[in-house]
């Protein structure tokens, strides 16, 4: 990669100011372990290409040899910052590989506890986001939200941040006492913080004005790049898998009567539609319409029991499984082969931030090095999904 | 509280606040220094005029002060332990300042800060610096040996220079220069020698990038800085600082800042430039881009780091002494005229008591308003994101020049044709303090609704 | 909202000054409320195991007690981080001994799944987080001693629940036995293999060329110095 870009720069223009740099592979801000080679003249970017890479552990592989029950924990490592949906994936990938069903309860809770991290997602997403252009404050006040979803989700499954919450057939725990009304006044909370948290920075001036109309990407290019998630809809795409290919919990009939909620989707908020802008506001709608997901489904659960009869040792038949959620960063894809043993032949995990790396490199000529960074983190990229 | 179990590591753990010794000492040391600081400034500054030394040769050594042989020596010597005092001066309130910004930017984000080294952690920038001293003095082997070891003293003496003008009180300044406004913008565009020393230096382009962007943007905010200058000093006709402090009265009402509406326009602007000369957010791309790249401080490790840093905080104060003293009516005391200062000095050669407690009083009010302001500072840089490069070029040029342009024009023809006219400063004054206390009472009601919409009180604990 | 493509200059002016006053007035109302700091370790209210959640996963616990021995716990582990050993007990050949239960807690991740399929709850996860070991082997709990194996406990199946130790209180015995930064049992590495014996240096080479014999000497003691 670097001998493509070396050759145009240097020997054929001796004058010229064009340097190649490192951004990374160590970043200050938390997007992760990732490596920008940039090409720029000290101002405007020429090409930024990513690689990637520095943070493969192979859990695909390990995914292999130790058996369907015990990959769950893995799942959690893939996407550390949200890691319920990964959860959630591979737990009904498996389950359409045993044509199981996880009873309705379980399936209320797994879509309560996946919109709470996607909030807590999310406010790493934004707050790291306001961060990187400057502003120190909101994203410490994101997290002292965070934290508090952080303490929900420790009382209800025992772990912060590696959750191993669902398991194949339904999910670990009941809700313990006392839960529901805890995160209800915490819900109350969080929308009067989403209130303050956009006066105090969505709408500041020069936060506007460092991302309107900067890095556009628009709908039908980002549809050619795969991109899923805040990325897609932020250009105006109205995709959602929630709403568009039901799953779990959104496929229950019960679920869509009681639950209303919206898709946001970016439509030029403050420039022109597919900016960074309208990608980090899409985020900040999403967390105002999960924590209206979350209290309705808190109001209308159904009783039921939380796991389904699952056969002591997992041997499902030979055939394969495709397990899609909507998780904070988009679609994740389990796709899973089994050979009719009780390991699985092949576990292939899709995430969004991947294709987010393949964008970067036609978006950037002709950004400005600060945009760069606007853009980065935008997208909203965590090494661990990109890497796996 | 119960002790901590056997298998943590064996240190005593401090159960609760801290002890009462370190709380005091903390106190001591923490209003001490800075009290022998400003004590050392209130007795040296007055005393090392050579009218003051000829009064002390006279009165208290018994000589003659024309035929005295050591009086050149006795001139310079004070002159030197004065700027000996000022420059520890400099240095120590900036390491006060690092402390007082990160304690007050952690409450702002809902923790602590600093709290464990010396009661309310007063002694961090002391660790802090002692640990930066400790590190490893890295030159890049093909640097500019010279320059590269050059550059953050052009730094320091940009900084350490102003404090020579710097009004502290009534008779508390270094050097009373006719023209010391003047000197300050020059003595400040040393940083920018330093900086582009620093850049081209390191041999690294991204860091003379770096260096050169930085520079462009000192230079470039140097021009609305100075147009808004000159506004004060029409309306005081003069260069010197002590002369633009004395024009001005004690009360709200006389200070420059409302006795002419385009002086508040004026202030804004300084404010703004002087923000972009000192690199502080929201105008500090050129040190954010050394997050993520190199920028000009790239090479630079241990003290000449510290320099830089001791530098950049250490302009918080200058910064705002110069605002207090072009807009805020400086050390002027309330009820305390100029008469009242000229009857307590007495007619004898030294001063009398009740004038150096004048003097003692002036310099509070200074340095009361030079916190205040400092405080404003603080508050923005951690509320504003970053500028980019050419937004903030365009701010300087399309937006800052334009209106410090017609506040300068403007005050010309308020000057000729409204300053003279009796009670137009007064009526303006009372005019804009009312507006600006309206203004403010609005702003601390939307403060109180921000608290009473998230359900919370104000609360002053956890230290 | 605004929107800056069409926002003019003085539209801009206005939108930098409504947003700062927002975003000034929220920051000076941070600075009056109390901040979230937990000062942890020594200006918790109470120690912090205790402020913990029930489901919160800690170090496991053993209680050997009500262990059945049925290996359930290292089957289920993803990392292989349990290791039971069992063995007939030769007093009574008919009952089982668990001589060995090991459990690597600097392998574990504390994912729970060893927990679940216990069938008398010997096995929990306790609140206890605080167990920072110096030397990593310290970390490996042995719950069952080789030298006095424990024998497996028959499950009463009339039982409402089986008698067990409070929880957290067999880690926090451990972790009292011995202080941080005690010395870590001592695993001698397994011998080298024993280095093949030297050949004896070439003394006389009878009917060989004398312009052979130096040759061939040479030859020799290189590989048996290069061994």
């Amino acid at each position: 990669m670097e001998k493509l870009i070396l050759r145009r720069v240097g020997k054929d223009h001796p004058d010229s100011e064009e340097m190649i740099l490192n951004f990374g592979p160590q970043h200050p801000s938390t997007h992760g372990v990732i490596n920008f080679i940039v090409e720029t003249d000290g101002e405007v970017l020429k090409k930024a290409v990513p690689e990637v890479g520095y943070l493969h552990r192979s859990i695909e592989k390990i995914g292999e040899s130790v058996g369907y029950p015990q990959f769950m924990p893995y799942t959690d490592r893939i996407d550390y910052v949200a890691a319920m949906f990964a959860n959630e994936g591979y737990a009904l990938a498996v389950e359409r590989l045993l044509k199981i069903d996880a009873p309705p309860r379980a399936q209320w809770l797994r879509a309560i506890s996946c919109e709470l991290v996607r909030i807590a997602s999310h406010l790493v997403s934004v707050g790291t986001m306001a961060m990187d252009i400057g502003a120190f404050t909101p994203m410490l006040h994101g997290i002292r939200e965070r934290e508090t979803i952080n303490d929900l989700i420790e009382a209800l499954c025992g772990a912060r941040l590696t959750y191993n919450y669902h398991r194949i057939g339904g999910v670990a725990f009941d809700l313990p006492e006392g839960w529901r009304d805890k995160t209800l006044r915490f819900l109350d909370h969080f929308d009067a913080f989403l209130v303050e948290f956009d006066r105090l920075i969505s709408f500041n001036e020069i936060y506007v004005r460092r991302l309107a109309n900067v890095a556009v990407i628009p709908g039908p290019m980002a549809i050619d790049y795969g991109l899923v998630g805040p990325n897609l809809r932020g250009s105006g795409v109205d995709w959602d898998l929630r709403r568009d290919l039901p799953y779990g919990p959104w496929a229950l009939p019960e679920f869509t009567a009681k639950v209303k909620w919206s898709v946001p989707v970016g439509k030029g908020f403050t420039g022109r539609t597919g900016d960074c802008f309208d990608r980090y506001y899409v985020r900040c709608l999403e967390m105002k319409e999960s924590s209206r997901i979350v209290r309705q489904a808190l109001e209308s659960i159904p009783e039921g029991e939380t796991m389904a009869k699952v056969p002591r040792k997992v041997k499902p038949e030979a055939s394969e499984a495709l397990g899609r959620v909507e998780s904070a960063r988009g679609e994740m894809a389990y796709y899973l082969v089994s050979d009719g043993s009780d390991k699985p032949y092949r576990l292939r995990v899709r995430t969004g931030s991947f294709t987010a790396m393949g964008i970067i490199e036609d978006v950037s000529p002709g950004l400005m090095v600060a945009d760069l960074v606007a853009l980065i983190a935008s997208l909203d990229v965590v090494a661990p999904e990109i890497d796996r | 509280m119960t002790a901590a179990p056997a298998n943590t590591p064996t240190r005593t753990p401090r159960i609760g606040a801290n002890p009462r010794g370190v709380v005091l000492g903390t106190l001591a040391i923490g209003f001490g220094i800075p009290a022998v600081l400003f004590a050392a400034v209130l007795v040296l500054s007055p005393l090392s005029k050579p009218l003051m030394i000829d009064a002390f040769i006279r009165n208290v050594l018994g000589q003659d002060p024309a035929t005295f042989g050591y009086r050149n020596l006795l001139y310079g010597l004070s002159v030197a332990i004065l700027a000996f005092v000022l420059v520890n001066f400099g240095a120590i309130v900036s390491g006060m300042t690092v402390w007082w910004e990160m304690r007050v930017s952690s409450r702002m984000q809902s923790r602590v800060g600093y709290n464990r080294v010396g009661a309310g952690g007063f002694f961090q920038w002391v660790a802090d610096a002692v640990k930066l001293l400790l590190k490893e003095d890295l030159i890049p082997a093909d640097a500019d040996q010279l320059l590269f070891r050059a550059a953050p003293y052009f730094v320091l003496t940009g900084f350490a220079l102003t404090f020579v003008a710097l009004p502290f009180g009534e008779s508390l300044i270094a050097a009373d220069l006719n023209v010391g406004i003047f000197y300050m913008i020059a003595v400040t565009a040393l940083v920018v020698v330093g900086i582009l020393l620093a850049g081209w230096s390191s041999n690294s382009k991204w860091a003379l990038f770096g260096g050169m962007r930085s520079a462009a943007q000192v230079i470039s905010y140097e021009i609305p800085a100075g147009i808004a200058i000159m506004v004060p000093v029409l309306m005081a006709g003069s260069l010197s600082m002590q002369e633009i402090i004395r024009q001005q009265g004690a009360w709200p009402w006389q200070w420059n800042l409302f006795t002419n509406p385009f002086a508040l326009v004026a202030f804004v602007i300084f404010f703004v430039s002087q923000l972009a000369e000192g690199n502080r957010t929201p105008f500090d791309l050129p040190e954010a881009e050394s997050e993520l790249v190199a920028g000009y401080l790239s090479e630079y490790s241990s003290f000449r780091f510290a320099i830089y840093f001791l530098v950049e905080f250490g302009n918080l104060w200058v910064m705002a002494a110069v605002a207090v003293t072009l807009f805020f009516g400086g050390w002027q005391v309330p009820f305390a005229g100029p008469e009242v200062f000229a009857a307590a000095k007495g007619a004898g050669d030294l001063p009398g008591l009740a004038w150096w407690g004048l003097q003692i009083l002036s310099m509070g009010v200074f340095a009361a308003k030079t916190l205040f302001v400092l405080n404003l500072i603080v508050w923005v840089r951690w509320t504003l994101p970053r500028i980019r490069v050419d937004q903030m070029m365009v701010l300087c040029w399309k937006y800052l020049v334009p209106f410090a342009f017609v506040a300068f024009v403007a005050t010309l023809l308020w000057q000729i044709l409204l300053a003279h006219v009796p009670g137009a400063r007064t009526a303006t004054g009372a005019v804009l303090v009312a507006s600006t206390a309206v203004v403010a009472a609005f702003f601390i009601r939307q403060t109180r609704r921000n608290l009473v919409a998230m359900g919370d009180r104000v609360d002053l604990t956890n230290w | 909202m605004p929107n800056t493509t069409q926002r003019g200059y003085v539209g801009h002016i206005g939108d930098t000054v409504k947003s700062f006053w927002h975003g000034l007035s929220i920051t000076a109302s941070y600075l009056l409320r109390r901040p979230v700091t937990v000062q942890y370790p020594d200006r918790t209210p109470m120690p912090v195991r205790d402020m913990l959640p029930a489901r919160y996963r800690g170090f496991l616990e053993v209680d050997a007690s009500i262990c059945t021995g049925c290996q359930a716990c290292e089957r289920a582990c993803p990392i292989a981080c349990i290791a039971i050993v069992l063995e007939k007990d030769p007093a009574n050949p008919k009952l089982r001994a668990v001589s060995q239960f090991d459990i690597d807690e600097a392998k574990c991740m504390f994912c729970g799944l060893c927990v679940e399929p216990c069938p008398t709850g010997a096995i929990q996860h306790t609140r206890e987080f605080e167990g920072s070991q110096r030397h990593v082997r310290n970390l490996v709990f042995r719950w069952a001693d080789p030298m006095s194996p424990f024998p497996v406990y028959k499950v009463d199946k009339n039982a409402e629940y089986y008698p067990r130790a409070q929880l957290g209180s067999l880690v926090r015995a451990k972790f009292d036995a011995k202080p941080w930064d005690a010395r870590g049992p001592k695993f001698l590495p397994p011998a080298p293999p024993a280095p093949p014996a030297p050949k004896p240096a070439p003394v006389a080479k009878p009917a060989v060329p004398a312009a052979e014999a130096p040759a061939q000497a040479a030859a020799a003691t290189t590989p048996a110095e290069s061994k």
